[in-house]
């Protein structure tokens, strides 16, 4: 099925190329370490700062208590007290994006120990912040309370039960130590499948594939052999990703190397057999390049990387399993952050296999010994 | 003797354009066969058909007698292949390149070494060896990759339009190469644009809008040109042309220099030069040649 000297030429010929052309060494080694840096800094969905205004209406030595230990809470920047019309502008052309609003009578109630209520208007443009701010502003309010009993000296009374969370993994909940194997993975599927996608193509374009067809070359071969340098690169970028995601964000390596380099070798498999399939149906270098975002898109929204596949609707969920960005990004999050072993991840890898051995023998099926 | 390449009855169609129409036509070992016709009359097509690259529509394409759907494994090692195009890596090197062919077919280092050497010597690029086949001239890229079709000592070699964009002198050197193959046994199938080269080839086959308009020996088919020759100079030109299109029995013109060459009925052709004499102009016996057979067979085939 595959010529051993053939492949080798094919292989050294290929390598011969990707390390005489700059720009193609330079997407091949220097981007992958430039975009898991950018991407690292940016992924960073940790809500650390809201900035509020606050409309007090009571005007009372309370409701200023109330603000002031708001603003204590560094969560919330304290963009001044103003009018509600001011505040709903501000809201609007997004200065701020917490406005809160303390009502008259505010100290009356406190002092009468009654029940008070304060309006909190949050920016639900962006989700993940807003329920952060909401998040935050119900903590305060009830720690408020709770001082308040103790003030009042009935705090023994009442039965307290509390959760005391211990987080595992990833204590202080840092989203970069979540995003960069995600980034990892979306970043090994682009490279691998446009370069392996083009590269065939422009065989086909440049008429070189004319060339090699009336070789005794084998399909099988040539498929191969111009697979085998990218996978190289691929493993070469893991370990440069690996590097830079442990110097630079912290990223542990808990698991086994091993059951990482392991993984990405399968998962190269399958994304450089994607390639391979977009090449059978394209004629051009331009057409490979629009296939091949067609599938990077879905590939990388739906793998999980930004949104869990489980929050995402049911008629979805089934397209992820022919993902197989979906699996590397699970084996990546298993075995770098909880340590993972083989055993542990054998359920995606065994997918992730099975799901790369299709792609392949898609592609070769597909891979025509005519020109057209 | 059976063919090396053959094609029978051979059409394809590109979309609703038939690139070629029951086209028959064999290669066989010691000849110097040539494909002649414009651009866009199937050449490439035909050739690639015979090389079985492409599918085809109807009728058969052989390799030594065997279709190419049944062709032993080993039928491409015995075909030397050079595409019209730059089918070579213009990023690698002329050495780099002859390797790599060589490798896929899977030829022994030590005999590479050997026909390396005699054939970077016989396309004179013994001092080209280490440059990019990108930076060569066009003249230097035909014979580097008609070295590398020759690498694995093919018997039939296809060539298309070897000669184009190649310079004068280049392009005499590249025919003595040729020469010397067909010398030593080989078959050479060499498809080309230019008329003029039709009378070096063997044998030649002239395609018209993928129809197989003639072929034979280059003097057997000159020699059996139906029509006669002319060339008329010595009054204005303006008013001649206008005069010998309207008639019936001119078959073809073609301005030459300050001439205009007429290809002329036999049966008509005193009463064409008379009128022509009676105009002023000069008539002048001139020798028929390929391109005059060419047209005169492309007129009978529209008149037809």
């Amino acid at each position: 099925m595959i010529d051993l000297v053939s492949l080798a030429a094919i292989v050294r010929k290929e390598f011969i190329q990707a390390l005489r052309d700059r720009r193609m060494l330079a997407m091949l080694l220097g981007i992958p370490v430039l975009q898991i840096i950018i991407f690292g800094f940016a992924a960073n969905l940790e809500f650390n700062r809201a900035d509020t205004v606050f409309v007090d209406e009571d005007r009372s030595e309370e409701s200023r208590d109330f603000l002031r230990g708001l603003t204590a809470e560094k969560t919330f920047l304290a963009h001044g007290v103003v009018t509600v019309a001011e505040m709903e502008r501000e809201l609007r052309n997004g200065t701020s994006q917490v406005g809160v609003v303390v009502p008259r009578g505010f100290g009356r109630r406190v002092e009468g120990v009654e029940a008070a209520t304060v309006q909190a208007f949050v920016d639900g443009s962006d989700p993940t912040r807003a329920v952060a701010a909401t998040a935050a502003l119900e903590q305060y309010a009830s720690r408020r309370t709770l001082e308040a009993l103790r003030g009042l000296g009935g705090v023994a009374g009442v039965a307290r039960v509390t959760f005391e969370p211990r987080l595992l993994y990833n204590p202080s909940l840092k989203s970069r130590l979540f995003m960069v194997p995600g980034t990892a993975a979306s970043i090994l599927v682009i490279l691998t499948t446009i370069v392996t996608a083009m590269g065939l193509a422009r065989e086909r374009e440049v008429g070189t594939m004319e060339q090699l067809l009336v070789t005794p070359i084998r399909p099988l071969t040539l498929m191969v052999g111009k697979t085998i340098p990218y996978a190289v690169f691929g493993l070469v970028d893991v370990t440069l990703i690996l590097v830079v995601g442990n110097l630079v964000f912290d990223v542990p390596m808990r698991g086994g190397v091993a059951v990482v380099y392991l993984g990405a070798l399968v998962y190269l498999v399958s994304t450089l057999g994607v390639g391979l399939l977009i090449a059978t149906v394209v004629e051009t270098q331009q057409q490979a390049l629009m296939v091949g975002f067609f599938f990077l898109l879905p590939a990388i929204l739906l793998s999980g990387f930004m949104t869990p596949i489980e929050a995402m609707p049911r008629w979805i969920v089934p397209l992820t399993y022919l993902n197989p960005v979906r699996y590397f990004v699970a084996i990546l999050r298993a075995v770098l952050l909880r340590g993972a072993g083989l055993r542990d991840v054998a359920e995606p890898m065994g997918s992730l296999a099975a799901l790369s051995l299709g792609v392949l023998l898609l592609s070769a099926a597909r891979f025509r010994r005519t020109l057209g | 003797m059976t063919a090396l390449l053959e094609a029978v009855a051979l059409s394809r169609s590109f979309g609703a354009t038939k690139a070629l129409d029951t086209v028959s036509l064999g290669l066989h070992s010691g000849e110097l066969l040539g494909l002649v016709g414009p651009d866009g009359a199937g050449k490439s097509t035909l050739l690639r058909a015979m090389m079985g690259l492409i599918a085809i529509d109807a009728g058969e394409a052989r390799v030594l007698g065997v279709p190419w759907e049944k062709a032993p494994a080993d039928s491409r090692e015995r075909l030397g292949y050079m595409p019209q195009h730059y089918g070579l890596y213009t990023d690698l090197s002329v050495d780099e390149n002859l390797r790599f062919f060589a490798s896929l077919f899977d030829i022994p280092k030590d005999i590479f070494q050997q026909r390396r050497t005699r054939l970077l010597a016989l396309m004179q690029l013994e001092r080209a060896a280490d440059r990019p086949a990108g930076a060569l001239s066009g003249g230097m890229y035909k014979k580097l990759a008609i070295a590398c079709a020759l690498l694995h000592r093919p018997q039939a070699l296809v060539l298309d339009e070897p000669t184009n964009g190649v310079d004068p002198v280049s392009r005499r050197e590249l025919w003595g190469l040729l020469y010397e193959f067909v010398h030593d046994g080989m078959g050479v199938l060499v498809s080309t644009p230019y008329m003029d080269e039709a009378a070096r080839c063997s044998r030649v086959a002239l395609l018209h809008q993928g129809h197989l308009l003639a072929h034979g020996e280059p003097a057997a088919l000159v020699a059996g040109f139906a029509h006669d020759v002319i060339e008329v100079e010595g009054t204005d030109r303006r008013a001649l042309e206008p005069f010998l299109e309207a008639q019936d029995g001119v078959v073809a013109l073609t301005p030459a220099g300050e001439r205009l060459r007429v290809v002329v009925r036999r049966e008509v052709r005193q009463q064409v030069e008379g009128q022509l004499r009676a105009m002023g102009a000069r008539v002048v016996e001139g020798r028929a040649d390929f391109e005059d057979l060419y047209l005169s067979l492309v007129a009978s085939r529209g008149a037809a």
